[in-house]
């Protein structure tokens, strides 16, 4: 049961009676009929605890969209409903500010009808939300006092990750179709395949003539070849503590998920098949065996609950992982970073194991704060920044250095530009015949 | 209801369930409370003159009435002050209880009155307000005690159960410390001015009460002390401090006796409905929720930490070496140098292309350790100076460089051989 305000306004007003007849019978007089009338009030409320409560709506949303939960509240009573009701999901649910004036409204429901309120979920991290409770408060006809309750209504919204670089795509599949377009035609060489035979035409190279096809039939028959598809694509998420890093306000694993989540766009795209593993000490998702349409789904379903853990990533356990995923020949994508400690005393002794089998990119998202720090002039305390800032940069670039005379592809860009960076990369290979 | 309901909040039942273990232990509680209250109250009779208990002592009255002393109850100071007179003795049974101000009255009115004054184990606050002079000198433990005194009645009585409290009398005149060491005394007989009967004794001191009670009366010289200190007059005035005092009067009023009724019964109405408001506001729609917080660690800190420790350890050299080395991987390209060349290679490159001497060149990519804060400051400002004219030179970097390592972070990074155009 709950009070309301006017319960405590007549009785503030009854202090002019406590004026008139001075005494406990005046103050008896002005309490003992107040809380008559509010215990009557809380007996002509409806009843909370009947009440019958459904949900449905939204089961997914993107980070940054809006999410739209129905709540579906049931009247069994003969008394009409006048409640607050209050739909409870954790403080992240809401667009900033909103999580008071969002989660309340207000609703009259009339003896055994049912009314639909819609909650609007605007959730600003990723992960999955899960709907709390359901409080409600019933006011009585005279609008001193009410009945409050709960209900669980069980409800979860999946938070996709953002995918911001989606904005990229198709710029790189318009590359992609070019890169298509130009090698379909005569070009032939390592990383294309045999793509039809076709009648030659003046100015095909007639290197490319199939002699013995031209001989079967009764014109001259050339073939043409593409670039290779079905190639093996295996993405690797670190997930440990330099992960967990933020630059601005997103940590490192969210930007390297935008680059992923591109660059599983871009390769389901380009017909090649892509794989995913997080790993930190242990596996913490993989993603095998989709191919086509169903990828980016599932990829962006598995990174939905990941979050960075605070432990020293295994890179010995890592890399076997990787290598226990890419059984053949693959493209393998690792998302570290390229702090020298961490990559010259970890990664580095264990990855010529996988550079011997596969062809292998590291993407790493640089830190657009450190450019700033080493532009910084003028104080003791910028010049200082400065230096520190120029000899991370320097030891970055010579893990940098390091990684590419193992035969490695570096991406290191800022978290905006490094889905697209990472994107040119792979087409940059496919073109070459790498994958 | 049904099965399918989704309320978890209690029902009645629920919480007359989950409510009643605590209620039953609050039950016992209180009735364990009250029953204690009830069977401990009072404090067994403690010197009463009318209480039959072991520390009452109604035996003594009873000895005393057979003598025909009149043994008068009294509850305040004021109406021991009225019923004093002369022939009558006033026994002060707890003098720490009276207000000092009342026991001054007391001592006022007896020596006006020709009485007797017998206090009962005072404390320093009483002795002073009564016997001036007299100190308090520790306690002693409770015992049968020999006389060892001048005092006429304490040596017609012999032993007795004295101790508690012990009396200094060395510095007053013609006071006997009796039951006690020299003038160190448990039972102190002030203004003993006839030494042959003692009957005109002005004021007793009592250490302990022990020899007055029912229980120790009958023992040695008990009874024989206590009926020749309290039955030497007629009257015996009994004065058992019953809590009834009124307190001193004051002439000031405050400001509620000011205030008429009905203002403050309004304020109490005011009161009511501030609880009123208070239920109102206390009251949530629902509990708050938690938020599982995410890992909040800038990836720049370590950088940042770096940059601390420079400073405070004053590192000029290893700071002027990061940001010369920066500048050198950055002027390589543009000059036309291989980044592995070494430094004196570079300086005459970066000499020939700017026309600067190239000692100056030198000392600014390779010189010494910046003497102090400033000169790193203005050999940061130089360092830029040098690579912005090296990159405005017309032809900067138009010779072929090798992949410079040195780029901007942003550099997408370059796949280890570009794309073949075409095959043979």
């Amino acid at each position: 049961m709950a009070l309301s305000g006017r319960a405590a306004l007549v009785a503030a007003l009854g202090a002019v009676v406590a004026w008139l007849v001075p005494g406990w019978q005046g103050i008896a007089l002005v309490t003992v009929p107040l809380l008559l009338v509010v215990l009557l009030d809380v007996a002509l409320a409806a009843p909370v605890r009947s009440l019958r409560l459904q949900r449905s709506g939204a089961t997914t949303v993107r980070q940054g969209d809006e999410a739209h939960v129905d709540l579906t509240i049931t009247n069994p009573s003969n008394r009409s409903l006048r409640a607050e009701v209050r739909d409870a999901w954790p403080p992240s649910s809401w667009a900033p500010g909103t999580s008071y004036d969002g989660s309340r409204q207000s609703l009259t429901v009339p003896p055994g009808e049912r009314r639909r309120l819609t909650t609007v979920l605007a959730p600003t991290r990723r992960g999955e939300r899960r709907a709390e409770v359901v409080a409600i408060r019933s006011h009585g006809p005279l609008g001193f006092a009410a009945r409050q309750g709960r209900h669980r209504v069980p409800w979860s919204v999946q938070v996709l990750p953002p995918f911001a670089a989606r904005k990229h795509l198709p710029a790189k599949l318009a590359r992609l179709r070019e890169l298509d377009g130009r090698t379909s035609v005569l070009i032939r060489g390592e990383g294309t395949e045999f793509d039809s035979l076709r009648p030659y035409v003046a100015g095909d190279d007639v290197r490319s003539i199939d002699w013995r096809a031209t001989a079967r039939q009764s014109e001259v028959t050339i073939r043409t070849w593409r670039p290779e598809r079905d190639r093996h694509l295996l993405l690797v998420l670190d997930t440990g503590r330099t992960a967990a890093g933020r630059v601005g306000d997103v940590p490192r694993l969210d930007a390297s998920m935008d680059a992923a989540l591109l660059l599983t766009a871009l390769a389901s795209r380009a017909g090649d098949r892509v794989d995913l593993v997080a790993h930190d000490r242990t596996t913490r998702v993989s993603v095998q065996g989709h191919s086509g349409r169903d990828v980016l789904p599932a990829v962006t379903r598995a990174l939905t609950p990941l979050e960075p853990r605070l432990v020293e990533t295994d890179p010995r356990s890592l890399v076997a992982a990787a290598l226990a995923a890419a059984p053949r020949r693959s493209l393998v994508v690792l998302f570290t970073s390229l702090d020298s400690g961490v990559l010259e005393e970890g990664l580095l002794p264990v990855l010529p194991r996988l550079v011997q089998r596969h062809t292998v990119v590291v993407a790493s998202v640089a830190d657009p704060g450190i450019e700033e720090m080493t532009a910084g002039r003028g104080t003791v305390t910028a010049v200082y920044g400065a230096a520190a800032a120029a000899r991370l940069t320097a030891e970055r670039h010579r893990a940098a250095e390091l990684l590419r005379r193992l035969g490695v592809t570096v991406v290191d860009a800022a978290p905006d530009r490094l889905p697209p960076s990472l994107a040119d990369a792979y087409l940059s290979l496919k073109a070459a015949g790498k994958l | 209801m049904s099965a399918t309901t989704t309320a978890v909040s209690p029902d009645s039942r629920a919480l007359w369930r989950g409510g009643r273990g605590p209620l039953l232990g609050v039950v016992v509680v209180l009735v364990a409370g009250v029953l204690l209250a009830v069977l401990r109250s009072g404090d067994g009779g403690a010197l009463r003159h009318d209480s039959p208990t072991p520390a009452g002592a109604l035996a003594l009255t009873t000895l005393l009435a057979e003598e025909g002393i009149r043994t008068t109850p009294v509850g305040t100071a004021a109406e021991a002050g009225r019923a004093l007179g002369p022939d009558t003795t006033l026994l002060v049974a707890f003098p720490n209880a009276v207000p000092p101000s009342r026991l001054t009255d007391l001592r006022r009115e007896a020596a006006r009155a020709d009485a007797r004054l017998v206090l009962v184990s005072p404390g320093e606050g009483a002795v002073h307000r009564i016997a001036p002079g007299v100190e308090l000198a520790g306690e002693a433990e409770v015992d049968e005690r020999q006389p060892g005194c001048a005092d006429p009645t304490a040596r017609r009585a012999g032993g007795a159960t004295l101790g508690g409290r012990v009396f200094d009398l060395s510095a007053v005149e013609g006071a006997a410390a009796c039951y006690g060491q020299g003038s160190l005394g448990t039972l102190a007989v002030l203004g003993a001015t006839d030494g042959t009967d003692g009957t005109r004794a002005a004021t007793v001191l009592l250490g302990s009460p022990e020899f007055l009670t029912n229980d120790a009366l009958a023992d040695d010289g008990n009874a024989a002390l206590a009926m020749g200190l309290l039955g030497a007059t007629e009257k015996l005035l009994w004065y058992v401090p019953d809590g009834s005092e009124p307190p001193p009067e004051q002439d000031e009023q405050s400001l509620l006796d000011l205030t008429g009724d009905n203002w403050r019964w309004a304020a109490g109405q005011l009161v009511v409905a501030v609880l009123f408001a208070a239920v109102w506001r206390m009251r949530r729609l629902g509990p708050a929720v938690p938020e599982r917080l995410p890992v909040r660690i800038r990836a720049a800190e370590t950088t940042e930490g770096r940059a601390r420790l420079y400073h405070r350890a004053g590192a000029r050299g290893r700071a002027a070496d990061a940001l010369r080395e920066s500048t050198r991987a950055r002027l390589a390209p543009l000059v036309g140098v291989r980044p592995s060349a070494p430094v004196s290679e570079l300086v005459r490159a970066v000499g020939d292309r700017t026309g600067r001497p190239s000692a100056e060149v030198e000392a600014l990519l390779a010189g010494p350790e910046p003497a102090d804060d400033p000169a790193l400051i203005a050999l940061a400002d130089d360092l830029d100076t040098l690579r912005e004219h090296v990159a405005q030179l017309p032809g900067a970097g138009a010779r072929p460089s090798p992949a410079p390592p040195s780029q901007p972070p942003a550099d997408p990074g370059r796949p280890p051989a570009p794309p073949k155009k075409d095959t043979p």
